[in-house]
């Protein structure tokens, strides 16, 4: 089961290679539907009382340890269905604006490449192979961006997209490196053969002096790749370039897999080090918190407010895991799967005020609602999630953060406040500033179309039924998340 | 059926009518969407009033009901149902909220009747029902905070109704910021609730409260100041105050029922509802009268001296709510309750008469324009002089009756309270003052030219509107009133909206009539049961004493305004010359929003610039390129060897494969 | 005769092909060292092979000459193309691939 859903998209993006390019988005977008169908599947069979139900495990390379295996669990499972939510929008939004350059068959074999390594980061439970899909999804991406992606003067991207790439693949490598020593360090502590199998390495253990430098190896691989203040280096230049449908994706669901593998590998595996390193990480979080909200605060590219926000909102994602507190950790996770649903509007609406105004600069927008209500409320939905408005499930999972947050460090809790305070204002000024105001001349306030509507609005509806009921999700994640975080409770 | 369906429903009717309205704007003909809102505001009011019944048929210890629908969020020990409580207290604003609501409601179907953005009106109004209702209802701390949330988004969607006015939206984004400011409060005020106690429910914080706190502890003063942040922000008390005037962009019925009657009026009901947490806090108790207090004495001065007809209102608004907090600061919940009831009547009422003022004069809202409209509006001047005179609590009318209840409980709490009571009474004379400066500077006298046109046409026709703010010109078909102004006097709706509250300003005082009828107070006592400082009542003689003192001092401050702006009008000149200074303060209101710019938003945005031009260049942009660079001169270094000279590549080959032969040999040697 | 002459003479052969393939600079005189030193190659098996008396060694000598055959054939249509296109025909002229 797991295997197909993992496959699917490949398959398809392979079909996408066969046949003609104009109609390449076809069997792209059934792929992903079907993915989607066969995750929410997965998800609604899904029971946090029997974790193994959908687990399978193929000896790969017996001589390594390495094994084949998949499995999914309360960390994994709304992540998966966030992956397979999000993608859809993004291709249908593709398909809706074929670029027409011949080349779009390509484009959704990336796509969908990049989906099912997605998939196999959240699915895989041996750490080679969490490695392998963890480097493997940033090689379309690296094709979508440079490819496809354009800079403001029209130009190609190379120099920007090469300049990511390199960045977090040394990340990435080091992360390799860090997993295969995770490896031999437990052969070495349990005295049994190697095994890369996760569950299997948190069983063993790892030697506390080990632990101290692999965590940091894994800590920057997934910082590098969220990514956290100082290493955001490479976000600036790669938002700027990117087609929006695969930054639709990219920003919702890769930025995630960072924070994930905190929760799936290094809490587990490496608890002493995390304990030791908490307040470190804390800084490190809050310290994204403001500073990506204090930029987001001063930019005016759409693009760059969304990218740096980002920044602040995986800085509360990080604040609530290490909070290694019950709640916080909850509460980050369900703030994970917020996001992705925020973020994937979010972008998807950029590239429509784009159209309309021929420009992604709040500068000379603004009027846009004057005869696009329903695309204003849309927006205006999309923009209270993105400031936490208590009422979003975003507010449960701040709330839960901070509520983590506070059992740790009052300070930090307070300092963490701030961003949510910035976040009000930035996130509202977005809205404000192109749908509000008066409408300059050359720009055109038209309403959403049907075609686009039915792109964005499921994803605005998910958002509006975790609003009634959080507890859908809390309730599912609740146990496995817990469950980590107890683990390194033990320790004290 | 049960109090509690009742209570739900209560919350049911306003938000299927703001659904039902956002979803069939397109469809709705004309002008239904005022007909379903104002129908869905009496149903909730009817469902209150079922409520009420309800909650009365129980004996008086046992009125209180929770219910919850389902499990809202539950992370390990913390859990939050979608739930509520509902008491005397909680049933009280209902009332309040719901009924106002309703006649300001019928009020908009007239005044806003010309606007293009008729449904969206009524939907947001609908909306701020729900929100208020829900924050009034709300069963748990989490709950709480959601409706406060939705009210501030609900009000900043009003305030930025007309949202091409740029002075509109700016207004709106500042009300919405200051209120998120408080919501952290809140927020934080119940994680830490959480952390201490291990419960959010309502009844579960009050009970555990007095077990684990001891009086003044730093947690529980923590807590409530922290709710007072909340409190202040959302009634717009210093120093968080300063949206509340830039709100009056909104359109008028917004700030009749907004900003005025029911939302700013929230942080009283906050404080009233945790008094268990307040009186555990003594210290934080103070701090909420003593800022009750400053506010109302500052924005009192601001009123004196601007010339902005709702802008007056407005810091009287923020001037009448500093007694509520003053009132539920010294532990006079029921007269701080009724206050907020009575100021509901007669400020939506004030605010109700303005529209229909400003609609006469173009939205010109400059009070040195307006002239002799008491001939031109009889109706609407009526009006005003009634909810001037409930305002300055002239004897036997309702302000009278609750504004010096309060101010009789600082008196009679003695110490230094008393120095709280003597600055309630400076205040009250302001009040008297400013409230006739409005009376006696715009119905009397020669009628201005819009004033005239009506009293000889019957209609006053208007050129093409302009922001008097910035001279941009308005834009119709956005949401903005047409062309055809609605006169309060020849409009149904208007008339049905304000004359109920014109009744209710002028009687309802006589509803707590001392050692008569007090019916509030015996109404909300369940409540407030148990609490010791609820007990300090002052005895009837020397209530009625107070009523005295306040009555004497709002004749005095109503005959003082008559005599600067009847008698004798050069004297507010020349007391301006002479005051100078002083006379700058008041007109900048006292330079807060200066204070809060250069405080709090430069050095953000310097921050922000700082990261912009210093650290993302130089140290976030230095670690990719260092990173990418170091990976590159490693390549460049490999790349040389590949030169692509086919001899090159042999002789390295044969090289290796000589180094291969010799360690071979060597090692087998 | 000791298998010892066999290889020294395969060495020899060996070393004269990787020794010309250094310093020459013609491609068909490359060519030629090369099947020099497959053919010294060839050799060292054969010798080995005679000398244990086992039969693989000269089945796998006869696919090296057939791989040389086809080498030399892809070799020298290289080289033709070359001329054709006045390519110099000197391999330290050649050096599209630099990195």
């Amino acid at each position: 089961m797991l295997s197909i859903l993992l496959w699917l998209p490949l398959v398809f993006g392979i079909v996408a290679l066969l046949v003609p390019a104009a109609r390449a988005w076809v069997p792209a977008l059934a792929g992903t539907a079907l993915t989607l169908v066969l995750a929410a599947v997965v998800a609604v069979g899904f029971d946090p009382g029997d974790p193994g139900r959908y687990a399978e495990s193929v000896s790969w390379i017996p001589e390594l340890g390495i094994s084949y295996s998949l499995a999914i669990d309360g960390l994994s499972v709304f992540l998966v269905l966030l992956t397979a939510l999000a993608w859809v929008p993004a291709v249908a939004f593709a398909a809706s604006r074929n670029a027409g350059d011949g080349r779009e068959r390509l484009f959704y074999f990336m796509l969908l490449l990049g989906e099912t390594a997605t998939l196999g980061a959240f699915l895989a439970s041996d750490l080679i192979l969490f490695v392998l899909f963890f480097d493997l999804m940033i090689v379309p991406f690296y094709f979508l961006f440079g490819l496809w992606g354009r800079t403001r003067d029209g130009a190609t991207a190379g120099g920007a997209t090469t300049k990511m790439i390199i960045y977090t693949l040394v990340g990435s490598l080091l992360m390799l490196v860090a997993a295969v020593a995770v490896g031999f360090s437990a052969e070495e502590v349990s005295g049994k053969p190697i095994s890369y199998s996760i569950p299997e390495l948190i069983a063993r253990g790892i030697g506390e002096s080990d632990q101290y430098w692999l965590f940091w190896l894994f800590a920057l691989a997934f910082f590098i790749k969220m990514p956290l203040f100082p290493f955001n280096g490479w976000m600036p230049d790669a938002y700027r370039v990117a087609p929006l449908p695969a930054l639709a994706v990219f920003s919702a669901v890769l930025s995630k897999v960072g924070a994930y593998g905190f929760l799936r590998v290094v809490l587990p595996v490496m608890p002493d080090a995390a304990e030791l390193f908490q307040t470190a990480i804390l800084i490190f979080a809050v310290v994204s918190i403001i500073y990506g909200s204090a930029i987001a605060f001063t930019k005016i590219d759409l693009r760059m407010i969304i990218g740096f926000s980002s920044v602040a909102q995986l800085g509360f994602i990080t604040l609530g895991i290490f909070a290694l507190d019950e709640t916080g950790a909850n509460g980050a996770l369900f703030q994970m799967i917020n996001h992705g649903l925020v973020v994937v509007p979010a972008i998807l609406i950029v590239g429509l005020i784009a159209e309309r105004t021929g420009s992604e600069d709040l500068g000379p927008m603004g009027g846009l609602a004057k005869n696009a209500p329903i695309f204003a409320v849309i927006f205006l939905i999309v923009t209270m999630a993105t400031l936490a408005i208590p009422g979003s499930p975003n507010f449960i999972g701040e709330f839960l953060i901070l509520n983590g947050t506070f059992q740790v460090s009052v300070a930090i809790a307070i300092v963490a406040s701030v961003g949510v305070a910035l976040a009000a204002y930035y996130a509202l000024r977005m809205y404000q500033r192109t749908m509000q105001n008066p409408l300059p001349p050359g720009s055109d306030s038209r309403e959403i179309s049907l075609r686009d509507a039915l792109i964005i609005v499921p994803m605005v509806l998910v958002l509006v039924i975790l609003a009634f009921a959080p507890q859908i999700v809390l309730g599912e994640t609740g146990d496995a998340v817990s469950a980590v975080v107890e683990k390194v409770g033990q320790l004290g | 059926m049960t109090t509690a369906s009742w209570a739900w429903l209560v919350l049911l009717f306003p938000l299927l009518g703001s659904m039902v309205i956002a979803f069939g704007f397109r469809r709705l003909p004309d002008r239904t969407a005022g007909i379903i809102g104002s129908t869905a505001i009496g149903l909730a009011f009817i469902a209150g009033i079922g409520t009420l019944l309800g909650l009365l048929s129980e004996p008086s210890e046992s009125r209180h009901v929770a219910s919850s629908l389902w499990e809202y969020a539950g992370v390990g020990d913390l859990r939050v149902d979608l739930g509520i409580f509902v008491d005397p207290l909680a049933v009280f604003m209902v009332l309040v909220v719901t009924g106002v609501s309703f006649l300001i409601h019928v009020y908009s179907t007239a005044y806003m009747e010309s606007d293009q953005g008729y449904s969206r009106f009524f939907s947001y109004l609908n909306f701020f029902v729900f929100s208020m209702l829900l924050l009034v209802l709300a069963g748990n701390f989490v709950l709480l905070i959601i409706g406060w949330a939705f009210v501030g988004f609900a009000s900043y969607a009003l305030i930025s109704f007309w949202y091409r006015r740029t002075t509109a939206t700016a207004a709106g984004m500042k009300a919405f910021v200051i209120n998120v400011v408080g919501d952290i409060g809140l927020v934080l005020a119940a994680i830490l609730i959480f952390r201490e106690l291990g419960v959010l429910d309502y009844e579960a914080v009050f009970d555990a409260a007095p077990k684990v706190f001891s009086t003044d502890q730093w947690t529980v003063v923590a807590i409530c100041l922290l709710l007072l942040v909340g409190a202040f922000a959302k009634s717009a008390q210093l120093p968080f105050h300063t949206w509340l005037a830039d709100a009056m962009e909104g359109p008028t019925p917004v700030s009749s029922l907004i900003h005025a009657a029911t939302m700013v009026t929230a942080g009283v009901y906050l404080v009233a509802r945790t008094w268990p947490l307040f009186e555990l806090a003594p210290a934080a108790a103070n701090v909420a009268a003593i800022v009750g207090v400053v506010t109302l004495l500052v924005a009192g001065t601001i009123a004196l001296v601007v010339t902005d007809l709702k802008r007056i209102i407005a810091y009287s608004t923020m001037s009448q709510i500093g007694y509520m907090f003053l009132a539920v600061g010294i532990g006079a919940y029921s007269a701080g309750m009724f206050h907020l009831m009575t100021h509901a009547f007669f400020k939506a009422l004030l605010f109700m008469a303005a529209g229909s003022i400003i609609a006469v004069m173009a939205n010109d809202q400059n009070i040195d324009r307006m002239r002799g409209l008491g001939k031109a509006l009889p109706f609407t001047a009526a009006m005003l002089v009634i909810g001037s005179l409930a305002l300055s609590g002239f004897p036997f009318t309702s302000g009278w009756f609750s504004k010096d209840e309060i101010l009789d409980f600082a008196l009679y709490r003695g110490g230094w309270y008393t120095i709280l009571a003597i600055a309630g009474y400076v205040g009250a004379f302001m009040t008297a003052l400013y409230a006739f400066r409005i009376v006696f500077r715009i119905l009397p006298g020669r009628p201005c030219p819009e004033a005239e046109e009506l009293i000889e046409t019957g209609h006053v026709a208007h050129g093409e509107a302009v922001n008097p703010a910035n001279g941009q010109p308005e834009d119709y078909e956005v949401g903005y009133p047409g062309k055809e102004h609605h006169i309060a006097e020849q409009s149904p709706g208007m008339r049905f909206g304000m004359l109920p509250l014109g009744v209710l300003a002028l009687i309802a005082g006589f509803l707590q009539v001392p050692g008569v009828t007090e019916v509030v107070t015996k109404f909300l006592e369940p409540t407030f049961e148990g609490s010791s400082l609820a007990a300090i009542h002052p005895p009837v003689s020397k209530a009625w004493l107070g009523l005295l003192n306040g009555g004497v001092i709002a004749v005095v401050g109503i005959a003082f305004a008559w005599v600067f702006w009847v008698r004798r009008p050069a004297i507010p000149g020349s007391l301006r010359q002479k005051f100078h200074p002083l006379y700058e303060l008041f007109v900048h209101k006292w330079y807060f929003d200066e204070l809060i710019h250069a405080v709090i938003v430069r050095p953000v945005l310097a921050f922000g610039d700082f990261c912009n031009r210093v650290v993302e260049p130089f140290v976030v942009g230095g670690i990719v390129t260092g990173t990418t660079s170091l990976v590159r001169s490693a390549g460049a270094l490999v790349r040389d060897l590949q030169s692509g000279m086919i001899r090159a590549y042999a002789s390295l080959m044969v090289v290796g494969a000589i180094a291969v032969v010799l360690f071979l040999l060597l090692r087998g040697g | 005769m000791s298998i010892e002459w066999y290889l020294v003479l395969a060495a020899l052969l060996f070393a004269i092909g990787a020794g010309g393939i250094l310093v020459r600079r013609n491609p068909v005189v490359i060519l030629l060292c090369l099947e020099l030193m497959l053919s010294a190659g060839a050799l060292a098996i054969l010798s080995f092979s005679r000398m244990l008396g086992d039969g693989d060694g000269q089945v796998f000598v006869l696919i090296v000459l057939v791989v040389a055959a086809c080498e030399v054939v892809v070799g020298l249509g290289l080289v033709v193309a070359m001329f054709r296109r006045r390519i110099p025909l000197d391999v330290d002229e050649t050096t599209e691939l630099r990195g």
